[in-house]
């Protein structure tokens, strides 16, 4: 298995130098560039899923030093890693195929060395079994997607790959950190080494925090999400798939490499699993509630992997729980939960990133407010559209559906067997993943509805034609994978526990039987595949009869809408802003939030520019929350607002002193009852103080 | 067992009652609402006596009913009688009252964090209960933080004191009546002394909004 | 046998639910003072509009199109998984809380791009609307169920009735609060004033139904009773349980179908009575009841932790 992916590496690489020698033969270099990187990603797809049922391979070659062993690794985790990065990368290149026609004069021979070198460095790290040269593809996967970033050269572009390597370089410093912890108590570099060797537990926490904060601002998981939002929109579409899709899921498989695997000698403590658990649950519902707020289409699917990411962290969190509190079929369930939903992110989230592009080419714009009506022109995309936002909204049953049933599954199981602190931190994520879902529910139905339902609201979109075969293809083929992955499960999940009973060590947990899926602990059965049969006899039922009724009585078409008496003009359509703007009334707070992380964040970033020298960029992402209620219809226009300048630093750090200055005034009010809360905050304080030394 | 079981299970029944009393919009359906709370009270002393088998417990039971059940509220009520149609009475509370029922959820939890690490002898069965005990005087505290009206803070004050009763009960229950005659005249005089001087205020400044009443001050 | 349930429980909800609808109504007039209209009332309107010709907006697609099938068949499809007459899931592979949950927001879903795609102002806000109200109730839904599934052991609705019925769910206080605020968030869910006014189509909530005709605005009428009716089931069949039919001897089913018809009438008694004393309320103070419905269902949290 081995071997293949090594030769599909080898091909990858050829191929992307033969790109860029070619690369004044736009055509050309293009169908080299998208040729041999299927061919490859055909290689690599094979040895994946072939790694999947087969034993673990280690191979290891010298190095010049005697720390840079070239140690690579190829088990059931990293397979699937492998497979599904592999399957991405497919549908990309074949997507690319017609996609990169608009590229031409951008540097095609670019975008294929480095999206072919991209998707070779994310292998190779995921195989690497060496410290030193793990952070070395590490680096190499940051700076080649950096260059795909940056790649249209519009000042939007330069400033979030900006923002990208600042943080890509925050998460590696965290990584080296971690990765130094742990080879000061193990003298060596090898992976084998942490393995084997018991690290003392403090150090071991220490190693964990550092390694999940370092692959979590690579997973873009709140509070380091920030430059997602505005890196991977501003890649190409299907670089932006491949990105969302596949790279953010290397921080889930760092996480959980360094958790269950270079620490495993070590063992972990239930904090570690707690705080994924926290972390997965904020970032589930704060990414949801940002992707509302947005009108550019491939932002909104930006922000919703933060979202995913935070649920794949809530399913990785339980495995953590399981693991540490001695219940591996906890472990395995919470496991087997966390990368189901990394496969099937990586398929909605390939597909829906696709299907954007798709828009994207077809009128050039990827503002939904100057959209609508595209799926009377565009059907296929249309469809493939409908199913991907069915399925990230865990809609029954799609393979989203299965994921989230798994998560809570497992979340459920925890609080369960779990003390009292388990059981309302688990509510919470309960909680947090239902929002979630209710919250994904409305957003997918403004990208759905607003985007491709009632009628066209600008010139563009009325002009809009259905996309390339290739392009066509790709996203269906990405569609059929969303619905077999649903259907299937009974099928997959046994495979997928399979890799996390591998992992943590443990026995076998039956999780399917049959068609039906299984959650033994909780007793609930769940049947994705006989629910789709009765839902389409149901619903078939009622069409039919509906539609035999309406023969009987006869059928008309009136051009007009009904707008209660008024003639329906176009401004009476509803907007992204529309609905955004409801559930921001009953979301004001996280708003706020975002407004004062994104002063500091700015604070932050015009600190780094001054150091580095460089002009200070604005790094804003948000608008005030004032402005933000607002219905803005210099948007349906087409008219960006002002882009806003970073105040200096000197300024902001007035900002923030008179910010202070203000809430002390507050706390020194004069009113009675405020006191009354400081004696009640005090006596909790000393309650908790005499617990805790307890 | 049962019986341990159902003092739990009036201590949670406490905990609502008091919620309700917190929440109730008016003066009038708070002092009700209280009285409610404190024969809920009685019965958990009851019941208690009757699981721990202490005979003093039935005479502090007696006594509560007195004062708790019938003298406190009447008191309120008359001094509500006498405040009619002077000043307003039912002003909306600071915190939106939806919330603060989520407040006291939080405060029930803490005190049972609290509770449970601590131990002690006579109290391991009924470590809910005197977690309610303890967030009791939380959720009084939270009552005068709330509450504009200076009236509705004295219900704060009569929750704080239900608390401490329960936990007096349930950490002592052997203790002599002059401890549980402290404890009623206590609530009594201060209940008397709080109605007065809300009358008084009202007289000289025509409102009982805290608010209001901080201008005072200097 | 229990897959005859099942059918059966699915047929008889779509068959009673203009019946009840109709009663709920009828009690609206006589507290009214009025005379109001016959019980049979929403029999009447679906069958003349099932006669009636069909206008298509000009705007609308396929999914207005399929909107009204989908949103009736898949409220069909959870009836015939709760355990209403049966003690246990007719169906155990649809009896799943979180099944239950996520096969109810295919028809929200649904409904709401309908309501977008019929290209007026009007529908789409009542579609917006839709969406909210899942959004503010989901999260305390789910909390009460999460206790029960802690109470009962199960995130399986059957087990919990079973559970319930037979007084085994352990902290008694703690489901019984989990009751009460599972009463409140199905009360606003199904869409009654203070919050809604279901069955009048010029209320807000009921906007995507301006954009509909004849037989789908039929279809989906009763979609909307059967919706009631089946948010109303689900808090019948986890947290009163009593009586269902504990086997499946004949008897004991026919015992428990009695005694759900019941049960369901007097919730809807109950709903009645409360929608038709209280005021209506700008939606946007929406977020204060759902706050209170989150506080009661923290509460129950609360003593299910500390075991009371």
């Amino acid at each position: 298995m081995l071997e293949l992916i090594l030769l599909s590496l080898g091909l990858s690489c050829v191929t992307g130098v033969l790109a860029l020698v070619f690369g004044k033969a736009h055509a050309a270099s293009k169908t080299i560039a998208c040729v041999g990187g299927m061919i490859s990603a055909a290689l690599s797809f094979a040895g994946g899923v072939g790694a999947l049922f087969a034993a673990p391979v280690y191979a290891s070659w010298a190095g010049p030093l005697p720390f840079t062993n070239f140690t690579l690794l190829l088990n059931p985790l990293a397979g699937l890693l492998i497979a599904v990065i592999a399957a991405l990368a497919c549908m990309a290149w074949l997507y690319g195929l017609s996609y990169f026609d608009e590229y031409y004069d951008k540097g095609i021979g670019v975008i294929g060395f480095f999206m072919n070198l991209f998707i070779a460095s994310m292998n190779l790290v995921i195989l690497s079994d060496n410290a030193f040269w793990f952070l070395v593809f590490f680096e190499l996967m940051s700076l080649t997607s950096y260059v795909l970033v940056i790649i249209d050269q519009t000042e939007k572009s330069l400033r979030g790959g900006f923002l990208y390597l600042i943080m890509a370089h925050i998460g590696f410093l965290m990584i080296a950190c971690s990765f130094f912890v742990m080879a000061t108590a193990t003298g060596s570099l090898e992976f084998e080494a942490f393995r084997t060797t018991a690290l003392a537990p403090g150090l071991g926490t220490v190693a964990f925090v550092l390694a999940f904060f370092g692959f979590g601002a690579k997973a873009g998981m709140v509070p380091f999400h920030s430059w997602l939002p505005q890196a991977h929109p501003a890649a190409p579409s299907n670089v932006s798939a491949l990105m969302s899709g596949g790279m953010i899921k290397i921080g889930i498989f760092g996480i959980c490499k360094v958790c269950f695997d270079l620490l495993g000698a070590t063992g972990g403590e239930v904090a570690w699993g707690i705080l994924v658990i926290i972390i997965g649950a904020i970032s589930s519902v704060m990414g949801v509630v940002y992707a509302l707020g947005e009108h550019d289409l491939k932002s909104l699917l930006a922000y919703h992997s933060v979202e995913n990411i935070g649920i794949i962290l809530l399913g990785v969190g339980t495995g953590i729980v399981g693991w540490t509190a001695g219940l591996p079929w906890l472990a395995a369930i919470g496991l087997l939960a966390g990368l189901y939903h990394v496969v099937n992110h990586a398929m909605f989230k390939g597909l829906l990133f696709l299907g954007a592009g798709s828009v994207l080419h077809a009128t050039g714009t990827r503002n939904m407010e100057v959209l609508g009506g595209l799926a009377r022109l565009m059907p296929v995309t249309a469809v493939c559209f409908l199913v991907g936002s069915l399925a990230i909204s865990a809609i029954p049953p799609l393979n989203g559906f299965v994921s989230e049933w798994y998560t809570y599954q497992g979340l459920i199981s925890a609080a369960m067997s779990g003390d009292i602190l388990i059981r309302i931190v688990f509510a919470f994520a309960v909680v947090a993943l239902a929002i979630t879902g209710a919250l994904a529910v409305t957003c997918f139905v403004k990208a759905f509805g607003v985007t491709f339902l009632a009628r066209p609201r600008s010139e563009a979109a009325e002009q809009a034609h259905e996309v390339p075969l290739c392009m066509r293809v790709a996203m269906v083929i990405l569609t059929l994978a969303c619905v077999a992955l649903g259907l299937c499960a009974a099928w997959v999940a046994p495979v997928i526990e399979l890799i996390a009973s591998s992992l943590l060590h443990a026995p076998l947990v039956p999780v399917s039987d049959g068609a039906l899926l299984v959650s033994l602990d909780t007793v609930s059965v769940v049947s994705p595949l006989i629910m789709a049969v009765l839902m389409a006899v149901v619903i078939a039922v009622c069409v039919l009869v509906r539609n035999a009724a309406n023969r009987k009585a006869g059928m008309k078409e009136d051009p007009a809408t009904w707008a209660c008496g008024y003639e329906a003009d176009l401004s009476m359509e509803t907007l992204a802003s529309t609905v955004g703007a409801h559930v921001k009334n009953f979301m004001e707070p996280i708003y706020r939030i975002r407004f004062c992380v994104n002063r500091l964040g700015q604070m932050i970033a015009s600190f780094v520019g001054k150091t580095l020298g460089t002009r200070s960029e604005a790094v804003v992402t948000g608008e005030r929350p004032k402005s933000a209620s607002r219905f803005d219809r210099d948007r349906l226009h087409g008219i960006a607002p002002a882009p806003q300048k970073a105040p200096a630093l000197s300024e902001s750090v007035l900002a923030l002193v008179e910010d202070i200055g203000v809430w002390f005034g507050r706390l020194e009010g004069g009113d009675f009852r405020t006191y009354i809360v400081y004696i009640v905050g005090a006596l909790v304080f000393f309650l908790a103080l005499i617990i805790l030394i307890r | 067992m049962l019986d341990y079981s159902l003092v739990n299970v009036l201590g949670a029944c406490l905990i609502i009652t008091s919620m309700t009393v917190v929440l109730a919009r008016t003066g009038k359906a708070a002092a009700y609402l209280y009285s409610l709370q404190s024969l809920v009270l009685v019965g958990l002393l009851l019941s208690l006596g009757a699981v721990t088998g202490s005979p003093e417990l039935f005479t502090w039971g007696a006594t509560a009913f007195a004062t708790k059940v019938i003298l406190v509220p009447a008191i309120l009520l008359f001094t509500l009688k006498k405040l009619d149609n002077n000043v307003e009475v039912d002003l909306p509370p600071k915190l939106n009252p939806m919330k603060s029922v989520a407040l006291v959820a939080v405060e029930v939890f803490v005190c049972f964090v609290a509770v449970s690490g601590i131990d002690l002898p006579t109290a391991a069965a009924v470590k809910p209960t005197l977690a309610v005990s303890l967030a009791h005087f939380f959720i009084g505290l939270t009552c005068i933080v709330i509450q504009r009206s200076i009236f509705k803070q004295i219900f704060g004050y009569c929750l704080m004191e239900n608390g401490s009763h329960v936990t007096l009960a349930l950490l002592a229950p052997q203790a002599p009546e002059l401890v549980e005659i402290g404890v009623a005249t206590d609530a009594i005089f201060a209940v008397i002394i709080l109605a007065v001087l809300v009358w008084r205020i009202a007289h000289y400044a025509h409102t009982l909004d805290a608010d209001d009443l901080c201008e005072l001050k200097g | 046998m229990s897959i005859i349930v099942a059918f059966l429980q699915a047929v008889l909800l779509v068959a009673i639910a203009p019946l009840i609808s109709g009663i709920a109504r009828n009690i609206r007039a006589k507290m009214h003072s009025r005379k109001g209209p016959s019980i049979l009332q929403d029999y009447y309107d679906l069958a003349k509009l099932w006669k009636r010709c069909e206008v298509r907006e000009g705007g609308s697609g396929l999914i207005s199109r399929l909107m009204p099938p989908i949103y009736l068949g898949s409220f069909v499809l959870v009836a015939a998984g709760l355990p209403l007459i049966m003690q246990a899931c007719p169906v155990p592979y649809l009896g799943d809380i979180i099944t239950i949950l996520y096969l109810m927001a295919l028809p929200r879903f649904m409904f709401s791009l309908a309501s977008i795609d019929s290209a007026g102002s009007y529908t789409a806000i009542g579609g917006v609307r839709e969406l909210l109200v899942g959004v503010l109730v989901e999260p305390s839904l789910i909390l009460v169920l999460f206790v029960m599934a802690l109470a009962a052991g199960s995130t399986n609705v059957g087990v919990m009735a079973h559970a319930v019925a037979s007084l085994e769910a352990y902290p008694f206080v703690a489901v019984v609060v989990a009751g009460i605020a599972c009463a409140m968030a199905c009360y606003i869910e199904m869409g009654k004033l203070p919050f809604d006014l279901a069955e009048a189509e010029q209320e807000i909530q009921e906007g995507p139904l301006a954009a509909y005709s004849g037989p789908s605005l039929a279809m989906l009428k009763l979609g909307v009773s059967v919706k009631q009716l089946v948010v109303a089931s689900i808090f019948v069949a986890i947290f009163i349980p009593f009586g269902a039919a504990a086997t499946t001897a004949p008897l004991d089913i026919l015992l428990g179908f009695v005694l759900y018809i019941v049960k369901v009438l007097a919730v809807f008694l109950v709903a009645a009575v409360i929608e038709n004393s209280v005021m209506r309320v700008r939606y946007k103070l929406l977020g204060r009841y759902t706050w209170f419905v989150v506080g009661i269902a923290s509460l129950s949290l609360v003593f299910l932790v500390i075991g009371i």
